[in-house]
């Protein structure tokens, strides 16, 4: 059996939650302690992915980054880097649909860690770079992770925006969840229930630990 | 160091005005929840953006909406006490108390800790974390932090509110040791009538953003300047007068409901025949007379007669509601519990009192 789309699959969303927990923790923070114009646009925006259809999702992501696009010619001139069809198009896939699991649990975590705490560290002279450091982050650690848990399993399971972006190439591109939909399609039924079986059981471990997680049992 | 402030600030159905010097003392700032207390102590820590004003520490302008100056929180050097503390709960008190001050050299750091954790009683709870502690553990804890720093100026956001009633009086007291060991220009705030009473020689009242009166304890207890402020330092016995007579010191009013009634001012300049004025007594001041005794002259003005309508005991002392005048007027009166046995006090009696012409005081 052919295990490149397992491998391929903890590849991209490793890479992408990456980026999504980057981003994301200064959205998040953004978000939950500061205020400015355009704040519930920008948290409507990162929250499109949970309701959008993810082929339309893809479709924008594909007219964006697309080799027609005005930023698709960019990272191809400069960093001569082609996004669309290659598996870093699974990787932005799977960053645009997985930040909004990150975002609400990290944000809220963040939001969690009292004001008069972060107040208190800055009278005692510390910068905010300092106090998001040693204050928000470590109280708040749990929710982060709890979002970066979230965020990798949407990334195993990303789909719709992935088959846009990315398509379906065999050892290129073809991530576990579009193997499992090309195997059932072809009448593979045995590498069907194998790929299944597996992401079934990682989908539940990753609900599981994050679960605990939250909880503060670990 | 001295600490000047004049802070304006509107928020929705409310606003905030007021102007304060604190040269290098505990003042105390005393008012009703909801007079905008807090939001002052915010404000002048930098938290809180005033809507125009002026903060200076010592020599520095730490605030100026005119000249565009607003110094950062953390460059102000103003220790805070908030109200619930606010101690990192994943450090221990050491590291609590360490925290403002760990850009220095560790043996310094320690040497610093060290001494705090001792004046404050903190020994053996270095490694304790805030959860593990006691109210009172983590005021001092919270103030150890703050000191650390070495403060200009130092804000107690209600620092009692959140203990218990049994040790907030011995808190009180180590607070005043502390403040005494490091005399630092301090602002507390309460609601609390004992505390403000207690901790402060210097007392401002205020009421709805405004600061109605400031000055020395006594002052403020036994001379308020206003209605208001009689009311809030717990003078019951506020009453309505128009001034009939003016004798030098003596001031003689006409309250519709008990008639005339004598007083002693002691600037009487500002006063004048037919002004409206209030009077108020304390209810510890007023003298209950003796029916079997021949009236004494010092008590000869001022004979108030009524009914006890209630007497309500508060530990060594009873407080009573004495009917007066048509029946619209009512007297509060505190006594000894022995004043009360003696001269077999009770619901129903009637009793004659007299309100000491030196006891009374007359707010313009």
């Amino acid at each position: 059996m052919n295990l490149f789309p397992l491998y391929l699959t903890v590849k991209v969303s490793f890479v992408a939650t990456v980026f999504t927990a980057s981003a994301g923790l200064v959205l998040a923070w953004v978000l939950a302690k500061k205020e400015f114009f355009g704040k519930t646009v920008l948290d409507v925006l990162i929250m499109q992915p949970l309701v959008i259809p993810p082929t339309v999702l893809g479709y924008y992501l594909l007219s964006t980054f697309g080799t027609g696009s005005p930023i698709g010619r960019f990272f191809e001139n400069v960093f001569g880097m082609q996004i669309v069809f290659t598996w870093k198009g699974a990787v932005l896939a799977s960053i645009v649909s997985s930040l909004p699991l990150f975002v609400k649990p990290a944000k809220a975590a963040i939001e969690g860690v009292g004001n008069d705490l972060e107040n208190a560290a800055r009278l005692l002279g510390k910068t905010e770079l300092y106090i998001f450091r040693t204050i928000t982050l470590p109280i708040a650690w749990r929710g982060i992770m709890a979002g970066v848990v979230m965020a990798f399993a949407r990334a195993t399971g990303e789909f719709g925006a992935t088959l846009m972006v990315a398509g379906n190439i065999p050892g290129r591109t073809q991530t576990l969840p579009i193997a499992i939909y090309d195997a059932v399609q072809s009448g593979d039924t045995y590498t069907a229930n194998v790929l299944v079986g597996i992401i079934t059981l990682f989908s539940f471990l990753v609900l599981y630990i994050a679960e605990r997680f939250t909880k503060g049992r670990f | 160091m001295n600490l000047k402030l004049s802070l304006k600030k509107s928020l929705d159905g409310f606003s905030i005005d007021v102007n304060l010097s604190v040269h290098e003392e505990l003042l105390v700032l005393f008012g009703p929840s909801g007079a905008g207390k807090s939001l002052i102590l915010k404000m002048v820590s930098g938290i809180i953006m005033p809507d125009e004003g002026v903060v200076e520490i010592g020599n520095e302008r730490v605030y100026d909406s005119e000249n565009h100056i607003d110094l950062p929180v953390r460059n102000r050097r103003i220790g805070f006490l908030f109200q619930d503390y606010a101690l990192f709960p994943h450090m221990t008190v050491y590291g609590n108390i360490a925290y403002g001050i760990n850009h220095l050299k560790g043996p310094m750091i320690k040497e610093k800790v060290d001494e705090l954790i001792a004046v404050m009683r903190l020994s053996g709870l270095e490694k304790r974390y805030p959860h593990e502690l006691s109210g009172g553990q983590r005021q001092r804890c919270a103030l150890a932090r703050t000191l650390a720093i070495e403060p200009r100026v130092l804000l107690l956001d209600e620092p009692f509110s959140a203990l218990d009633f049994q040790v907030r009086e011995k808190l009180r007291a180590d607070l005043l040791r502390i403040h005494t060991l490091y005399p630092i220009t301090t602002i507390l705030v309460t609601h609390d009538l004992e505390e403000a009473f207690m901790l402060g020689k210097k007392i401002a009242v205020i009421n709805n953003g405004r600061i109605e009166q400031a000055g020395p304890r006594e002052e403020v207890f036994y001379r308020p300047g206003t209605r208001s402020v009689a009311k809030f330092i717990g003078t019951r016995n506020i009453f309505d007068g128009t001034i009939v007579g003016l004798d030098g010191p003596l001031v003689t009013m006409l309250n519709k409901d008990i008639g005339l009634v004598k007083a002693f001012v002691t600037e009487g300049g500002e006063l004048q025949t037919g002004q409206d004025v209030s009077f108020c007594i304390r209810p510890e001041e007023v003298i209950i007379i003796r029916p079997d005794r021949p009236l004494d002259y010092r008590v000869h003005d001022n004979i108030i007669e009524g009914e006890i309508t209630s007497i309500i005991g508060k530990g060594s002392t009873q407080i009573m509601f004495l009917k007066t005048g048509s029946g619209d007027t009512f007297l509060k009166i505190e006594v000894p519990n022995f004043v009360v046995r003696k001269l077999s006090l009770g619901k129903g009696r009637h009793i004659r009192v007299s309100l000491k012409k030196e006891s009374l005081w007359v707010i313009p």
